[in-house]
């Protein structure tokens, strides 16, 4: 090998501890780049082909109840493709012998075979049920540990218990894709309805349309004109639902969290490349005099240049071979678990080439980019300066200036301790070392700090952003406060169901509300979206809304709404006071809109209106189908068997009870989901955190190793281990705590940024920032233990020179 | 063996201030002085009095302030201070060979490698060819059996040994030696002033710094020099 390589070699093998900071700090960022740009690549071809595979649906209606004739008229629809008609009905089911329930949302098909329209994956056992079988979606596993050929237990309306046998597992991808609250599936043929007491009549449709499969408007119209034909033949339609064939209705939310995720990861390169360019212009440093002595021997600049730039190239190869497997593997990994949780499957592994790619130019630009200024600034010293390194620095102009703010900070130093002195505040000798040390380097101390700073500021944001979306969700909550919903097949008098209700000393409020769907028109009368208006009773304490403008509804309202912000997708330029087009109760109207309050953006609009009027223009006046209640207690507990006591009472009382649903179980399934997005968050500032300390861990040693002769001076004259120790954790005590300091600044910028990009992508909404000390604790500890851990083998390697050793370092 | 008619190396005028905080500090005040072929030349004054400064005018190691430094090496002529940096590198690692008191070796390579090292960087030899250079230059100075040893497993004086192969690499007609024997014992430094009067014998010319009066009777003609200025000089004696 030629001398040159050879010295490229032992420069990357003896000092090991260097080339696997700088090695892994660049790995770092290339796994993170890796794992976010294959899961993307991954999930957008796979989520998509996987979802069409199913043939979905592009038309969901859920409506009353109908037979073959209504669905042949709409197979026979201009526009339409195929359609399929089905039951769908909810349903408690339990594994034998066990005491909690689970509903189900059951889906009776005709016939399993010749169904073309949301197709079933099969998991295990059949993947069609016999008469008086049911099968599984493989979601209800996550609930009840069973499997095909046992017994499901199910409870009807009238309470009565039955046994039924699994006869699969399948993968539904398609049917509640949208809907990913919804409650878990289950499928039978429609000769096992008798046995679950429900009519041999379908509720549901499913279609395709015949052209523009992934057109939304083109679908949209397609909905509007099915709609009115089956209202012409005096069906009621509750909601409509619409979707691409080859997007997954998900997938726009699933690629914005990626995207923030995405920016995540090239911060986390960005701070890494700091990282290294810290480690190479100390590293250039203390070549500086095997660069003079090259020079002086005949290597002329782009020879030291390029020599550098290999060992430049190596750092990113090494990290390359680390990160490409590892990234491929991750995002796998990440792809599988995302499409796990949203009920897609994958392809199989496979190396993104796209993905590939990007970590290749990662593992080289990186270390080129941010190695090229030392390398340069290295190359290019003169012989001079390099062989007698101190006299120069002493005498050149530009290091003159820093030496005087040395002076200068040393001044202030003085006069500072003394001030605390005079006060009896004593700082002790060791601590002013460490001080002055800190700002020694002060390039390399800012590089450091940002990198720290930066992961630090990320870390607390997160933990703020947590707290955001959580506190955002429990204001939705408070659209639905009730402890308890109950609701019946037929509606009853609320004088009547008060008076019952009120019999349990638990309950304190009973509040019956109405709804009606409606449906949002343009103004050339065209249909613009769903709406589901909810009407509790003018001064219902059950709803505390998040106004955004005018006010909330009032029980004397006539023809007036308040509505969720949802609907500026379609009327921009909406202000309190306009009116708007709403098809209800099968007839156009013009509403008031007098106020607009903030909600999820996702899932078609609602809006309340009082439920004086709503349930006079029904003929339900002082009558209701479904009611409110609140008790006592509001844990979720106290709710879950208040729900249970009620249903039970009612049905008693000889009521037919639908449903009686606890409060808040819907909202921690959102707020479950979000906890996934959070975890990848934390994930990525943890990342951000570690590249943070890697930096400084690196610096402590860039600055042991510097002050060698220093270190041996002072044990020459009696210092201590543990006083050497002291010191230098200090040092990476006092850099830690002064980036947190920074941190906790930046933080706020930051918790405002991601936020804001976060809640757009979940909810569609800006929402309200909220601060949390908990980010901020959990920093400080970690800081505090990182920087120290960060400090220890630096610190353990400086009392451990003997004093031969220092003064053999050169 | 000195030929005096043609001189190797010529300072006119040569003056070189540092700039300093303090202000201008002059170390070189005008030093007129020829350097002949086949000459050992003894730079000789006490320590401060700007030897190292005169060296690294005649290396180019550092820029002159005033005057002129010509060098006639290898059937050119050429003015230092008109040359660009990696010019004067490529000069340097053609015509001269550089020895200091503190050896320079590169640590992390054997002996062997770093007598290569010359003939790598500047590419005069084949690579096969600057092994066989290196091994013919370390036997000459008789560390043969050690060309695999690193600089730390050896004393000063064989490391001096291996810097004065190293100089020798590309085959310098010149040699430039800053107090190459000022940390070497006297047994040792006879050892290396044997050395040089091998290199001597074979047509060689070598400039060599030292504070040490007593050096003086091994030089073939030496000057002195005090506070930057040229106060004596003498021929063999
Ligand atoms: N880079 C420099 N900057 C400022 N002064 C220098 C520098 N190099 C040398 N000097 C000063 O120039 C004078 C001559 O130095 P030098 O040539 O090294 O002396 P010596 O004869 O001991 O080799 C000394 O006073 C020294 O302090
Ligand atoms: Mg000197």
């Amino acid at each position: 090998m030629r001398p040159r390589w050879r010295k490229v070699l032992s420069d990357l093998i003896d000092n090991k501890a260097r080339t696997i900071l700088v090695v892994f700090s660049i790995a770092v960022g290339i796994f993170a780049i890796g794992v976010i740009a294959g899961a993307y690549v991954i999930i957008s071809e796979d989520m998509g082909l996987s979802y069409a595979a199913n043939n979905p649906s592009n038309i969901e209606i859920r409506m009353d109840d109908f037979d073959q004739d209504l669905l042949n008229t709409i197979r026979n629809f201009e526009g339409i493709k195929e359609a399929e008609a089905r039951r769908v009905f909810n349903l408690k089911v339990r594994i034998p012998g066990e005491t909690q329930w689970i509903t189900v949302d059951v889906v009776s098909m005709k016939n399993f075979d010749e169904n073309k329209i949301n197709l079933l994956q099969p998991v295990t056992g059949g993947a069609a049920p016999e008469k008086n079988q049911i099968l599984l979606e493989r979601d209800v596993l996550e609930e009840l540990n069973i499997s095909p050929g046992e017994n499901l237990e199910i409870q009807l309306r009238d309470e009565t218990i039955k046994e039924i046998i699994v006869a699969g597992i399948v993968m539904d991808s398609s049917t509640g894709a949208i809907d990913f609250l919804a409650p878990p599936l289950a499928y039978i043929t429609s000769d096992t309805l008798k046995f679950f007491a429900e009519p041999d009549q379908f509720n549901r449709i499913f279609a395709t349309v015949e052209t523009g499969q992934d057109d939304d408007e083109h679908i949209r119209s397609v909905i509007a004109d099915l709609t009115d034909k089956i209202e012409k033949n005096d069906y009621g339609i509750g909601r409509t639902f619409r979707s691409k064939t080859h997007e997954h209705p998900l997938e726009p939310t699933i690629n914005a969290v990626l995207g923030i995720l995405m920016v995540l990861g090239v911060l986390i390169v960005f701070l890494s490349s700091s990282l290294i360019a810290n480690t190479l212009s100390a590293l250039l440093n203390q070549h500086l005099r095997h660069i003079g002595v090259m020079k002086l021997i005949g290597g002329q600049n782009q020879i030291i240049f390029r020599m550098y730039l290999v060992q430049l190239l190596v750092f990113g190869f090494l990290a390359l071979l680390i990160a490409i497997p590892a990234g491929g593997q991750g995002a796998y990994w990440l792809a599988q678990y995302i499409a796990d949780e949203m009920g897609f499957s994958l392809l199989g592994y496979r190396i993104v080439p796209l993905s590939f790619a990007l970590q290749l130019a990662v593992g080289i630009l990186v270390p080129l980019v941010s190695g090229f200024i030392p390398v340069i600034n290295g190359s290019k010293v003169t012989v001079q300066k390099a062989l007698d390194g101190d006299r120069v620095r002493r005498s050149s102009g530009e290091d003159s200036e820093g030496k005087e703010e040395g002076s200068r900070f040393e001044e202030i130093q003085v006069k500072t301790t003394r001030a605390l002195a005079d006060r009896g505040i004593r700082i002790p000798r060791q601590m002013l070392i460490s001080l002055r040390n800190t700002f020694r380097q002060r390039g390399r101390l800012m590089l450091t700090l940002f990198t720290l700073t930066m992961g630090g500021a990320i870390f607390v944001s997160v933990f703020n952003v947590r707290d955001t979306l959580h506190t955002y969700v429990d204001n939705i909550g408070n659209y639905f406060m009730a402890d308890v919903t109950l609701d019946f097949e037929r509606p009853y008098r609320l004088e009547e169901i008060k008076q019952y209700a009120y019999q349990d000393p638990r309950v304190t409020h009973v509040e019956g509300w109405s709804y009606a769907s409606a449906e949002i028109l343009f103004p050339d009368g065209s249909t613009a979206e769903n709406i589901s208006i909810l009407a509790p009773p003018g001064g219902s304490d059950l709803v505390s809304p998040m106004m955004i403008e005018g006010r909330w509804i009032q029980a004397g309202d006539v023809k007036k709404l308040t509505v969720a912000e949802g609907i500026y997708d379609y009327y921009p330029n909406l202000e309190v006071g306009d009116t708007i087009p709403l098809k209800i109760n099968g007839k156009e109207e013009y509403w008031e809109v007098v106020g607009l309050f903030k909600f999820i953006g996702l899932e078609g609009v609602i809006g309340y209106a009082p439920y004086e009027y709503i349930s006079r223009e029904q003929n339900l006046a002082n009558r209701s189908f479904s009611y409110r209640i609140e008790i006592q207690e509001h844990d979720l507990a106290s709710q879950e068997v208040m729900a249970k006591d009620l249903d039970a009472y009612f049905r008693a009382q000889g009521f037919r009870v639908q449903e009686a649903t606890p409060g808040l179980s819907t909202l921690d399934s959102a707020a479950e989901s979000l906890d996934i997005l959070i975890t990848f968050l934390l994930i990525m500032a943890l990342l951000t955190a570690t590249v943070g300390s890697m930096g400084l861990a690196g610096t402590m040693s860039m600055n042991v190793l510097e002050r060698t002769r220093e270190i041996g001076i002072m044990r020459a004259i009696g210092a201590t281990d543990l006083e050497i120790i002291r010191m230098v954790i200090v040092e990476g005590l006092l850099i830690g705590l002064l980036s947190f300091g920074l941190g906790i600044i930046l933080a706020v910028p930051f918790t405002y940024l991601l936020s804001n990009i976060v809640s757009d992508a979940v909810f569609a909404t800006p929402i309200a920032v909220v601060f949390t000390p908990a980010g901020y604790l959990i920093w400080l500890g970690l800081v505090i233990i990182l920087s120290s851990l960060a400090s220890v083998l630096p610190a353990r390697n400086a009392a451990r020179l003997t004093i031969r050793e220092v003064l053999a370092y050169e | 063996m000195t030929d005096f008619q043609s001189p190797l190396i010529e300072l006119r005028g040569v003056v070189k201030n540092y700039v300093t905080k303090a202000g201008s500090f002059p170390a070189l005040q005008g030093i007129d002085l020829d350097i002949y072929r086949g000459e050992f030349l003894g730079v000789i004054g006490k320590s401060g009095a700007g030897k190292s400064t005169l060296l690294n005018m005649i290396t180019g190691v550092d820029q002159i302030s005033a005057g002129q430094v010509r060098a006639h090496t290898n059937g050119t002529s050429v003015n230092l201070d008109q040359l660009s940096e990696n010019e004067l590198t490529l000069w340097r690692g053609r015509n001269l060979g550089v020895i200091y008191q503190s050896f320079q070796l590169l640590p992390m390579l054997t002996l062997a490698q770093n007598v290569m090292m010359p003939m790598d960087l500047s590419g005069f030899y084949h690579p096969r060819k600057s092994k066989e250079r290196a091994l013919e230059l370390l036997n000459m100075v008789e560390l043969g059996e050690h060309i695999d040893k690193y600089p730390s497993e050896i004393s000063g004086g064989q490391q001096q040994r291996v810097a004065i192969a190293r100089a020798l690499a590309n085959d310098p007609p010149l040699l430039v030696a800053d107090e190459p024997t000022g940390s070497l014992d006297s047994v040792t430094a006879d050892h290396i002033f044997k050395l040089f009067q091998r290199l001597l014998d074979d047509n060689r010319t070598i400039i060599m710094v030292t504070h040490d009066q007593g050096l003086l009777p091994r030089f073939s003609r030496y000057i002195q020099i005090a506070d930057g200025q040229l106060v004596g000089e003498g021929i063999e004696l």
